[in-house]
């Protein structure tokens, strides 16, 4: 009888399958050019408010500040609509470890350009979903072709990541790699101080100098 | 009276590396798991001073750690060479 049950729980199964394509789960990219990647695992978790999960379908990333006109993106847009870049960039947190991924995004430069950069604005400060928020002189972002990561080693990223975007700020400490990015704003205020900043951390956070602030 | 500076020498080592030690561990705390010490500190004991104090306090740790050693030793060598027996709390057995 069971068996009888159990075989006809199948067939309707089968003929309820309508045959679409189903994605895949993407496998981590481990190898980049001869490269050793680590792992998306080997991060350790230390955000200020735990991970944030945003929902993509109203997910939007904002551009404001000195702009000529500000810029709202969905989660595609962002995407489809600029040059996707990749570079294996490794991050450096000021606990002790680091990590080396393969970035996938697009330019924050080409988004900012977009909008229409005022003349005025030499600041970027990048907002995140948690309340967190960290900025960079303009042209440490326009010369350093410093993006906004959707992919790390070949897979979007996790909300424990940073999905929907991470900055991957190459050759700064890792407080500066902001994630669960919303909000993108275009300043004069050079002053502007972050959250970790308004702490104790460095400003600039470059990796060849303390994250430590001078008492 | 060299024997007794000896072990006023020990002791004050010795507890000073519990308190360095002590420090050491919460501030190391106060790093990883900032988001569990800074309430249970009132936000006294933040993560960058937390690393402050942890970064600043790498070498004395080590330089107790290595006088707590030797003193140790030759505390050891001491009653060895004149036959005393050492008690488990460090005292001389004529106290």
């Amino acid at each position: 009888m069971l068996a009888i049950i159990s075989s006809s729980l199948i067939g309707i199964r089968l003929l309820m399958n309508d045959n679409t394509d189903e994605t895949l789960d993407s496998v981590e990219i481990r190898d980049y050019q001869g490269q050793k990647l680590s792992s998306m695992n080997d991060f350790r978790e230390n955000s200020i408010q735990g991970p944030q999960y945003i929902d993509e379908e109203n997910y939007r990333l904002v551009i404001t500040g000195l702009v000529n006109r500000n810029m709202s993106y969905t989660y595609e847009d962002v995407i489809t609509e600029h040059n996707i870049y990749q570079k294996a960039v490794t991050l450096y947190c000021v606990e002790g470890w680091d990590v080396t991924i393969l970035w996938e995004g697009v330019l924050v430069r080409d988004l900012a350009y977009k909008a229409g950069v005022d003349p005025k604005a030499n600041t970027v400060i990048f907002y995140a979903h948690d309340g967190y928020s960290t900025s960079l002189p303009l042209d440490y972002i326009v010369e350093n072709n410093i993006m906004i990561a959707y992919r790390m080693n070949g897979v979007i990223l996790p909300p424990e990541r940073g999905f929907p975007f991470q900055l991957v700020a190459e050759s700064k400490w890792g407080y500066k790699w902001i994630k669960w990015i919303t909000r993108i704003e275009l300043t004069d205020n050079t002053n502007y101080r972050g959250f970790w900043e308004s702490r104790g951390y460095s400003n600039d956070g470059g990796l060849e100098e303390s994250f430590l602030e001078e008492p | 009276m060299e024997e007794n500076s000896l072990r006023i020498i020990k002791k004050t080592i010795s507890w000073l590396l519990l308190v360095v030690t002590a420090v050491y561990i919460m501030t190391g705390f106060g790093i990883t798991e900032y988001r569990i010490v800074e309430p249970l500190t009132s936000g006294l004991l933040s993560k960058a001073l937390s690393f402050r104090v942890h970064l600043n306090l790498e070498i004395p740790f080590m330089i107790l750690l290595l006088l707590h050693i030797f003193f140790g030793s030759i505390d050891r060598i001491y009653c060895r060479l004149t036959g005393r027996k050492r008690r488990e709390d460090g005292r001389s057995p004529s106290q």
